[in-house]
């Protein structure tokens, strides 16, 4: 580890901004993964798929029709909303019906992964899109004069759209009644049915709801990172699984801190340690490994006891 | 299943097996790649079947891979020790990784397993003078590699045979029953006396070393590796062979293994030349395997191998011979069971609080109170599915509260659950045949070896088992599916089951449940004779007279606490009795 480097403060901070924003992707995506987990009871491995292809509708919609930047989000997330209402449709709702186990509905999110990323890797094949710079302007901002704290205008836009996220998020799940729907399918499936809620009609506005985030999501990180390929979702598929454990699955204000803590984590390993860009992968599995076996229930997630 | 429905899958599936083989017999790359894929598939099948959703085979492939590449072309040894080398390697991987991951639910084990195939690339990266880094390693140099290909294809369809021996033997033998028992109902199986955790562990382990033999022989039949190879997608291409053919049967899983492989090679070469677009259609396998898995799970959740199944021929009768020992008179008043002090608290609910009694070697014990006072989950505790919070639980006079489910059935206690936990998809006969599984000692090695002494022991236990069915009443149903019974049949099951085991106490929650009175009468008298040939009794039930008619103790429970213990004709006096089941004025 490079000492010197502790000493820099902003060094430091500049890791901080950049670690925080990293996070707030990861929570925004991880949010849509952790609250479909917790109305299902099932990991969706398709929200990954989901998130590429809306990147690629954003990118479709700022770059070959040449629309603004809040039109290729708005469109985004639309799409991720479309896709994930498709999903429900076709790989997890016949499923409930038969009232089969868990497994099963992971496998068929598996399906539908593979099924979106191929088909998204035959229509615009392997390579690298980006988007043209009128979209947002890649120049950062400095703070602190010239050798201080640089943020780039995306990465102001994606701490501003996360906290708005976040915020909507814990609005719509707490205050609306819809949310309370939501709550109550998480809670007890069967005795919400009892109570006169349309499960499916709920659960189908969880997939809305959990698409649009990945949408969103989707759309950030190809502004931040300004690579969008069909294999995109490889890469934050894992994080948002390790973030989902993380805060304890099924646990929103969990997921926004396990992502702004593998976010901020990831990227300081990255600054600090030697060869760090080679080992972050496994320093993600490593914190992934460890949270397992040390809490397998998350930071903030709820110790079930085994009950008769 | 009916007629046409069960040829139809075949019909379409093995002409395109067929034509493939035909095509890739010109193409021996391709056979190579399709006999691998076979034997991946088996590899997920083996976790799949232990109800473990691992995906963790990628990992162990490219450990495989590399672990024989680097042992053969680094260290100049030939495959004839690399490839077992690095098979050992991965069940050594495999064993140590297994520790805490196997504890691990469902999902979070999924999960798990994923980062640990991310790892191994990973690793594989990390370490470019061994590996070759993110470039690959070129097997080719001081490597007979063309002296390989002639005996290379012969050695897979060798391996896979053996491995299809393997697996036909295991699924007949009690290894294989007991897996099946403890995909239906793990709970129930640990009160069989099966090490549920043993059993996974040892799925984990063959899943591994299966992958890693593949992966072998796939370095040398690639030559060169590139840790792409081993991304998510093959963890997905090879839990797509077993799911099409179905976690039930192992056979499912190589023909899953073969189609999957096959349809996109036949494909571009038979539609490939008429459809251009086949030609070059790159994502058209991973397509097929993502329709494959999405269209099993909905449509055809036994996956191929459930259109194909057989019914296991047995020779009939030979039930008569076997009855459970006589244990003779014992010196009644010998303590077996102690309770001191037990208590269990879910949260903050105080479900037991305090309990103590025994029970005495040969006699009859009954557990009684109202809805909710604790009666189940003192059988429960007794039987070592959770522990108790304090208290001790003593057995002939060693303290077994923290043994786990499976060693307390050993040493000698059985159960029936109040809520049925029967084996639904296995028959009656293998139900209660599950029952003599820590009787039948044949050891994986006789099984393979197919030494007469398995078949003995498993015409032995038949036989026993059909024995017991007969004197409950039971001998007609022996063929039947256990889930299609009635409720009092199913209970009687239980009780057949859990006498199978031969326990010295038998733990009976509520089974006189569901019964009428003539059944109830006669259950009575079944339970009485039980006791004349030396089983000692606890038993929760509802039916007052039935418990006074054959208890020697009664112990009353009521929100948790003993409220009352003596003979039936004292207990059925007690102030604190008639209060809680009649309230007071």
């Amino acid at each position: 580890m490079d000492l010197s480097l502790l000493a820099d403060p902003v060094f430091l901070l500049q890791n901080l901004v950049d670690g925080l924003s990293r996070g707030a992707l990861y929570a925004v995506y991880a949010m849509g993964l952790t609250l479909i987990f917790g109305v299902l009871d099932i990991i969706n491995l398709a929200h990954a798929a989901t998130f590429m292809w809306c990147a690629i509708t954003g990118w479709m919609v700022m770059a070959g029709l040449g629309l603004p930047l809040p039109a290729g989000l708005l469109a985004a997330m639309l799409a991720g909303a479309c896709i994930a209402l498709l999903l429900e449709y076709v790989a997890f709702r016949p499923l409930r019906r038969e009232g089969s186990d868990r497994l099963s509905a992971m496998i068929s999110s598996i399906g539908m992964s593979l099924i979106l990323v191929s088909i998204a890797e035959a229509v615009f094949g392997v390579e690298t899109r980006r988007f043209p710079s009128s979209v947002l302007s890649p120049r950062p901002f400095h703070l602190g004069g010239l050798n201080g704290v640089r943020i780039s205008p995306a990465q102001i836009l994606i701490l501003a759209a996360s906290v708005v996220l976040m915020g909507t998020m814990g609005y719509f799940i707490r205050r609306t009644r819809m949310g309370k729907a939501i709550r109550a399918i998480a809670a007890d499936q069967k005795a919400a049915r009892l109570l006169g809620i349309q499960v499916d009609r709920v659960i189908a506005v969880t997939f809305i709801t959990a698409g649009a985030l990945a949408g969103a999501a989707g759309i950030l990180v190809g502004l931040l990172t300004n690579n969008i390929v069909p294999d995109m979702g490889g890469q934050i598929q894992l994080r948002g699984l390790a973030v989902v454990i993380l805060g304890g699955m099924g646990n929103m204000e969990g997921a926004v801190l396990g992502g702004l803590i593998l976010g901020v984590v990831e990227t300081f390993s990255i600054a600090y340690l030697p060869g760090g860009s080679d080992l972050k992968d496994a320093i993600v599995f490593l914190i992934l490994f460890l949270i397992l076996f040390v809490r397998p229930n998350g930071i903030m997630g709820r110790k079930s006891g085994a009950r008769a | 299943m009916s007629g046409p429905r069960r040829w139809l899958p075949w019909a379409v599936i093995l002409p395109i097996v067929g034509l493939d083989l035909f095509i890739c017999v010109r193409n021996p790359g391709d056979l190579d790649r399709l006999l691998i894929n076979m034997i991946l598939a088996l590899s997920a099948f083996v976790t799949l079947h232990a109800k473990l959703l691992s995906l963790a085979n990628a990992g162990f492939m490219a450990i495989g891979a590399y672990a024989s590449a680097i042992i053969s072309v680094k260290l100049g040894l030939p495959i004839a020790v690399s490839i077992p080398a690095a098979v050992l390697i991965c069940a050594a991987v495999a064993l140590v990784i297994g520790l805490p991951v196997l504890k691990l639910k469902d999902v979070y084990l999924a999960i798990c397993t994923l980062g640990f195939g991310e790892m191994v690339r990973v690793l594989i990266i990390l370490n470019p003078d061994l590996t070759g880094g993110s470039t690959g390693a070129n097997l080719s140099t001081g490597f007979p590699y063309e002296a390989m290909k002639q005996t290379r294809t012969w050695m897979l369809a060798l391996l896979l045979a053996f491995l299809a021996y393997l697996f036909w033997a295991i699924a007949r033998s009690r290894i294989g029953r007991a897996f099946r028992a403890l995909r239906e109902n793990p709970q129930a199986a640990a009160t069989m006396g099966i090490d549920i955790v043993a059993y996974r562990r040892f799925a984990f382990v063959l899943s591994a070393m299966i992958a890693g033999v593949a992966g072998a022989f796939y370095a040398h039949s690639v030559g060169s590796l590139d840790n792409g190879d081993f991304k998510f997608n093959r963890a997905l291409d090879i839990l797509s062979y077993a799911v099409l053919g179905g976690s039930g049967q192992w056979f499912g899983s190589i023909l899953g293994g073969g189609f999957l492989t096959a349809l996109p090679i036949l494909l571009r070469e038979v539609l490939g030349s008429s459809i251009g677009f086949l030609k070059n259609f790159a994502q058209l396998p991973n397509i097929i395997n993502g329709l494959a898995l999405l269209l099993v799970v909905i449509f055809l959740p036994g996956g191929l191998a459930s259109v194909f199944t057989f019914r296991k021929k047995r020779r009939p009768g030979a039930a008569a011979a076997h009855a459970p020992p006589e244990r003779g008179r014992p010196a009644s008043g010998t303590p077996l069971l102690v309770l001191d002090e037990v208590s269990r608290h879910f949260g903050g609910l105080e479900a037991l609080s305090k309990v103590g009694f025994q029970v005495e070697e040969g006699m009859i014990c009954g557990l009684i109170g109202p809805n909710g006072a604790g009666k189940t989950t003192l059988i429960n505790l007794v039987s070592g599915l959770f522990p108790p919070s304090s208290g001790r639980i003593v057995w002939l006079g060693r303290e077994i509260q923290h043994r786990p489910a499976h060693r307390i059935a050993r040493a000698g206690i059985a159960r029936t659950f109040q809520n049925i936990q029967l084996f639904r998809d296995m028959t009656v006969l293998d139900n209660v045949i599950v029952g003599r599984h820590t009787h039948i000692r044949t050891s994986l090695l006789t099984t393979l070896l197919r030494l007469p002494r398995e078949g003995r022991e498993e015409r032995s236990a038949q036989g026993e088992a059909l024995a017991l069915l007969e004197r409950l009443g039971l001998a007609g149903l022996a063929e039947q599916q256990a889930g299609n019974l009635s409720y009092g049949d199913q209970r009687r099951v239980e009780i057949a089951r859990a006498l199978a085991q031969h326990p010295r106490l038998l733990l009976l929650d509520e089974p006189a449940a569901g019964m009428n009175e003539v059944e109830t009468a006669r259950l009575g008298e079944f339970i009485l004779e039980l006791k004349q040939h030396g089983t000692t009794l606890l038993i929760v039930e509802h039916h007052m007279d039935l418990i006074m008619k054959i208890c020697d103790r009664i112990v009353v429970l009521n929100f948790g606490k003993k409220i009352a213990q003596g003979t039936p004709a004292l207990v059925s006096r007690d102030d604190q009795v008639l209060e809680a089941y009649l309230g007071r004025d």
